[in-house]
């Protein structure tokens, strides 16, 4: 899928992630800020990382603010922008 | 509770007096949280700066902070804003990261955090890319040039004699009679034949005045103080840094409230950066100190032809040309001072 527009998804309230997302011009980056980074950082990007690759995504920054979301809080929200971000 | 946005904002107002704020003239939404027919919480937004943001203590750590913060960010974000800011006082900074924000630069009296798409470190790597400059060690000034005077060729010109490379940033924000365009445009020729001299646009963390901390400091030279240290602080931690800039050239002030605090900022701040604030002497033409005001002031009076003496060519040129025409009748017609 090709990121065309930006899109966000989430909220910002604890335990979910406000996820936005823009066209990139070099493949896809992550920008993550956490309550829990140090703890969980490196997962939760690359639970964003596998999700784009399974949408087949190459295009896109994903600006990330968890409030401690779990995997599949964060899997979701990250879809739901990237749909929005590309139809 | 709900949040809903509202028009109604002498409600607001009323409800900031117990926290020592005030609803700014300039916000364009305000929402608030809403239990029981109750206010509890608000917050607004000015162009990407949110602010007046607001929870009753007795709702704060029950979520409401990050309600308000979701639905500001979701209208501003369909609206085409990405890019967020909040200036709030030094012992809020945990609530902001807390939620997401990331602290930019600060002092005792105020804080600056950026939240969205706005990354500053990224921001300024990418200008310092896009520049094509060396990473050898630089001077550099930043200027509005409203417009481009001999006064600032003189600056510029000294800094070029005792460097080997010079950066001028031209102040992007466009609230100067003169517009950005035209001033950089008259920088840029006015100095051509400066071979070590670049100059470029400021960009968005230097001087800019949208993001003037401005609601929750009372006095004006307290404001000023902390605004101009911010500011001060951003440049050294950032852009010297990224730029490899080891001099920093200000002319000295004698009429103007606002740059003489800005440089005495500099003066205090910069070299626990690392970064020499070397004070020129203001050039003088017939006795007069040169200054961008008071030529402004003689085109206000329809003296063009005097300001000819300030000016560089290519300034003058500009002024008596058609392209100037608009920019003349909006200077007769204005009170601003910059």
């Amino acid at each position: 899928m090709k990121i065309v527009r930006p899109a966000k998804a989430g909220t910002m309230e604890s335990n979910d992630i406000y996820i936005m997302v823009y066209p990139n011009e070099n493949g896809n980056e992550i920008q993550l800020d956490s309550i829990v980074l140090k703890q969980f950082g490196n997962q939760i990007k690359k639970v964003i990382m596998d999700t784009l690759n399974e949408l087949e995504v190459e295009n896109a920054l994903v600006v990330a603010k968890d409030r401690g979301a779990l995997d599949y809080t964060i899997k979701a929200r990250v879809e739901t922008a990237i749909k929005r971000a590309c139809e | 509770m709900e949040i809903i946005e509202t028009k109604e904002l002498d409600k607001v107002e009323n409800f900031l007096k117990d926290f020592d704020l005030s609803l700014e003239k300039d916000v364009d939404i305000t929402l608030i949280a809403v239990e029981d027919g109750r206010i509890i919480g608000t917050c607004s937004a000015s162009g990407n700066i949110i602010k007046d943001f607001a929870v009753s203590s007795e709702y704060q750590n029950e979520g409401v902070a990050s309600k308000l913060l979701t639905q500001i960010q979701n209208r501003l974000f369909d609206k085409g804003v990405y890019e967020t800011f909040i200036f709030t006082k030094p012992q809020n900074r945990h609530i902001f990261e807390g939620l997401g924000y990331r602290f930019v630069e600060g002092s005792e009296d105020v804080i600056l955090l950026e939240g969205g798409l706005a990354n500053v470190e990224k921001y300024v790597k990418n200008m310092f890319i896009k520049s094509g400059l060396s990473s050898n060690e630089k001077a550099c000034l930043v200027m509005n040039c409203n417009p481009f005077t001999l006064g600032h060729r003189f600056l510029i010109e000294t800094a070029s004699k005792e460097n080997e490379e010079v950066v001028v940033f031209v102040v992007e924000e466009n609230k100067s009679l003169f517009p950005f365009d035209v001033r950089l445009k008259l920088v840029k020729e006015g100095v051509k034949d400066l071979k070590n001299v670049r100059v470029m646009p400021g960009g968005k963390y230097i001087i800019s005045s949208a993001t003037f901390p401005s609601y929750f400091l009372r006095k004006e030279d307290v404001r000023l103080k902390a605004y101009t240290r911010l500011d001060a602080k951003i440049f050294g931690r950032y852009i010297a840094k990224e730029f490899n800039i080891k001099r920093r050239y200000v002319g000295e002030e004698p009429y103007c409230k606002v740059t003489k605090a800005y440089n005495s900022a500099l003066l205090e701040i910069l070299p626990s950066f690392g970064v020499e604030v070397k004070v020129v002497e203001r050039l003088k033409v017939d006795g007069v100190k040169i200054s961008a005001s008071f030529v402004r002031n003689l085109i206000k009076q329809g003296k063009i032809y005097e300001t000819k003496k300030f000016l560089p060519s290519t300034t003058y040129e500009f002024l008596i040309s058609s392209d100037a025409k608009d920019i003349i009748e909006k200077i007769k017609r204005s009170d601003s001072p910059h």
